[in-house]
């Protein structure tokens, strides 16, 4: 299924009665089990593009189409769903188990106790958490919290994985190894991957696409493709294509990063 | 503690050179039942014995009581409450010495009043009063005496009604009035407002139902112990009572006859109590011509509340009543 | 040249448990009040000595009176506590979701909140009757108030993140507060429950006081009208004991109920 964000604009009014525009006219397309990372300066409006795909904030002009969804909308008897979230502060829910938390999108679709169960039991697996799932959120390190996050979300099975910057929150270290894992995932599901980032290496080397949004009003700069073999490694950062890439990318932004910190 | 306090403040008193006043502290009520000590003092009855009183004005019958019990005040005068035995139980000493009013027949004071409708559907003896619910001030306090007593004379007892205790007479009104109880027992002025505002009836008078000793002056253990100043001012109250019986209590004809000073007593009243002349003029209670006591009585009462558990046990008539005072008194009033 | 150890400069910072203080504390006190009371310095009318106090107590377990003082009171208190804190607590969460009821209720709650319940006693007495209802209206009363004012500010507080991926999990208008808005606000339930508990024992103790023939605060009205100072110490007693009763049993709840917590 195809993501299509077709010449989305979203204008806020803030407390001052002025308006502000967020996003300008962004327009591109996410293949089916695409790997898009979606970059930009800090304000550039990232987060509030997610948003609107995820149906959680309305666009002021535009829309944002699924290709070849069915006609019943969001949620068909197999309780799937068109987009699931995983956010950067994780937003697990602190009085739910690691397992209930995971549960938590089925429940709300209705699927009977005895199923969801089995359906977590498989995602708690594919993302390493078999052994932690009666611990409380508190309980868990920053990346198991999100491995949780992101098991929550694939359990719904959406169309699309939105990632918002999921990795910001956690150290360096942590973040490394948990950006091979979601490459491990995505292998595995081949699931059609949004990832809001602003780390330049992180897109690149995640990604099969690179789209970059200017500082606010957000519009699309470029839509770099990523020229690099899959599976991805660690020593690919050296390669001239992923040199190449971040160069490029870095350039697009460099100036609209400094204006960011003048601001 | 209280009392150590007190003898520091007692000492210092004594050790300065201008203690000659010696006053006599006398706590009262600011009520008509204290008319006999105003009188008292306004005519200066204790001051021809050489005692100066000061009156101590107190809002309730019992701290009047704790505080002869903890020598703040040297002569109380109130009502007989259990509350008072209780004190006497458990271990401080106060005196009854003289009479200061009781119900006594003819001679309005307190009442048992019916809601309207009960008294005009055939409410009309303490027979009937069966199962109703019937408003007090307190438990223990003289109202619940009196009114168990009268039950018992008409062969109930207070299981056979409901008492409800309201604290304060004010509330016991509005519950009659809000028909939230049957009946009440309050003095007056109350029973006759009920009856003048036309939601209560007057079912008796308590005095004709049952005539007793209802209220009494005390001495502290510590004004006992001074037995000159103790006598000298019982020659005082003796004088003070024989002018308030001949002015208000006297009887002709089985009618009450104000006497020659009546005016004069319901001015002095009006005065110390700040209440209004007319009101005054309802009813003076009864006390005995001499301020003699119905001690029998007293020994009666000590029994009932033992008996209905509100004294843990009996209190020998010697530990609370002394009578010397007074007949010492009144054989130096004959001289 | 000669060597400084350095040392923990934070030493007199450092909070130590004394359980041995703690007891001595409580025994200490007990001692000394027995002894004033044997002395007489203090006259036991007014002080009663603590093993008066424990004896009376004993002769009153015996007889049954305590058994039935606290029984009723027991019971007015459980009763005007459930139906207070049930009230408040579906208030707090209307008031606190539902814009139309916060712009009803705040002002509503603001303006009623201050009044001491106490004084509406005379008035539930005058609606209600001098029975039952109205002393367990007035208990309700007096925890409605911190409970719905809690359970709103718990619902305001509750992190609007959560309530955002709940959504994006398909959660609608009563998952959300079913699922989200309660358990956020759970901490904030229970400290209003703890200040209501506080609360409904001074109203208990209030209503008790007017028309009754049961309950501890009779036993310590009456006494104190009747100057039995020990029979009214062991009334205190009790109501103190009721006191770290509830408090006890609430903490013991809050931990089975928010066993999430990290503080925990």
């Amino acid at each position: 299924m195809r993501v299509v964000v077709d010449h989305v604009s979203k204008t806020y009014t803030d407390r001052g009665g002025r308006s502000v525009d967020a996003l300008r006219d962004v327009a591109f397309t996410v293949e089916a089990e695409e790997f898009v990372a979606l970059l930009g300066p800090s304000g550039c409006g990232k987060s509030t593009l997610l948003n609107v795909i995820a149906g959680l904030l309305a666009p002021t002009r535009g829309g944002v189409w699924f290709d070849g969804a069915r006609a019943d909308g969001a949620r068909g008897a197999n309780a799937r769903a068109l987009s699931a979230m995983v956010f950067q502060e994780f937003a697990l829910f602190p009085w739910r188990t690691a397992q209930k938390n995971i549960e938590f999108g089925l429940e709300e679709a209705g699927v009977p106790a005895a199923e969801r169960a089995t359906r977590a039991r498989h995602y708690i697996e594919l993302t390493g958490l078999a052994g932690f799932e009666t611990r409380y959120p508190h309980q868990l390190s920053g990346g198991m919290r999100q491995r949780v996050g992101i098991a929550r979300a694939l359990a719904v099975e959406p169309a699309v994985l939105l990632m918002d910057e999921p990795f910001s929150a956690l150290d360096a270290q942590t973040r490394q190894l948990m950006q091979e894992e979601l490459l491990g995932i995505w292998d595995r599901t081949r699931k059609t991957i949004l990832y809001v980032t602003h780390n330049i290496q992180e897109a690149v080397y995640m990604a099969d696409r690179v789209i970059v949004l200017s500082r606010r009003p957000g519009e699309v700069l470029a839509d770099v493709p990523i020229e690099l073999e899959r599976p991805r490694t660690e020593q690919m950062a050296g390669e001239p294509a992923f040199v190449q890439a971040a160069e490029r990318i870095w350039g697009l932004i460099k100036a609209q990063a400094w204006a960011a910190i003048a601001e | 503690m209280i009392r150590s306090l007190l003898a520091l403040v007692l000492l210092v008193t004594f050790t300065l050179p201008a203690h000659a006043a010696d006053k006599v502290k006398v706590g009262v009520l600011k009520l008509t039942s204290s008319a006999t000590l105003f009188v008292g003092v306004e005519k200066g009855f204790f001051k021809e014995f050489g005692v100066e009183p000061e009156l101590v004005y107190f809002q309730a019958a019992a701290p009047i009581a704790t505080a002869l019990a903890a020598g703040q005040v040297d002569v109380g005068a109130t009502g007989l409450t259990a509350a008072l035995y209780n004190i006497v139980l458990g271990g401080e000493k106060i005196w009854v010495v003289a009479d200061k009013g009781r119900e006594w027949p003819g001679y309005p004071l307190t009442a048992i009043v019916v809601q309207n409708e009960l008294y005009d559907g055939g409410l009309r003896g303490v027979t009937d009063l069966k199962g109703k619910r019937i408003g007090i001030t307190q438990l223990g306090s003289t109202f619940h005496y009196h009114l168990g007593n009268v039950l018992e004379k008409h062969g109930l007892t207070l299981n056979d009604v409901k008492i409800v205790p309201l604290q304060a007479m004010g509330a016991a009104m509005e519950a009659l009035k809000g028909k939230q109880v049957d009946a009440i027992m309050l003095p007056q002025p109350f029973p006759g407002t009920a009856e003048a505002q036309g939601f209560g009836r007057i079912l008796a008078w308590g005095g004709d139902l049952f005539p007793w000793q209802i209220a009494a002056v005390f001495y502290s253990k510590k004004f006992a112990a001074e037995r000159e100043r103790a006598v000298n001012f019982m020659k005082g109250y003796a004088k003070a009572a024989r002018y308030y019986h001949d002015a208000v209590l006297a009887q002709k004809d089985g009618g009450r006859a104000p006497g020659p000073n009546y005016d004069e007593v319901v001015a002095i009243t009006a005065k110390y109590t700040g209440g209004k002349p007319e009101i005054i003029r309802i009813g003076f209670p009864y006390q005995d011509r001499n301020g003699r006591l119905l001690t029998a009585d007293i020994a009666k009462q000590i029994d009932w509340w033992v008996k209905h558990g509100f004294m843990k046990s009996a209190l020998p008539l010697s530990e609370v009543v002394d009578t010397r005072f007074l007949e010492t008194a009144l054989k130096a009033l004959e001289k | 040249m000669t060597r400084l150890a350095v040392e923990d400069r934070t030493r007199f910072l450092i909070r130590r448990d004394h359980p041995w203080w703690r007891v001595l504390a409580v025994v200490g006190i007990l001692v000394v009040w027995e002894l004033f009371a044997r002395i007489g310095w203090v006259p036991v009318l007014f002080l009663p000595s603590p093993i008066g106090v424990l004896r009376e107590g004993a002769d009153m377990i015996v007889s049954g009176e305590i058994a039935m003082h606290v029984a009723a009171s027991l019971r007015r208190l459980v009763l005007g506590f459930a139906v207070g804190a049930a009230l408040g607590i579906s208030v707090g969460i209307a008031v606190g979701f539902f814009s139309i009821a916060e712009a009803v209720g705040t002002p509503v709650i603001a303006a009623t909140f201050p009044i001491p319940k106490i004084a509406l006693l005379p008035l539930l007495i005058l609606w209600l009757g001098i029975g039952e209802a109205s002393k367990v209206a007035v208990i309700a009363l007096g925890v409605f108030f911190p409970m719905a004012i809690n359970t709103y500010t718990g619902v305001r507080q509750a992190d609007p993140l959560l309530v955002r991926a709940a959504v994006a999990f398909g959660a609608r208008r009563w998952s959300v507060i079913r699922k989200v808005m309660l358990p956020s606000a759970l901490p904030m339930i229970f400290a209003g429950l703890r200040l209501g508990a506080g609360t409904a024992l001074l109203l208990l103790v209030a209503a008790e006081m007017i028309a009754v023939e049961s309950g501890i605060g009779f036993l310590v009205l009456h006494a104190g009208n009747l100057m039995q100072t020990t029979k009214l110490m062991v009334g205190i007693v009790l109501l103190s004991l009721l006191g770290v009763l509830s408090h006890w049993s609430l903490n013991r709840l809050e931990r089975v109920a928010i066993s999430w917590r990290q503080d925990h």
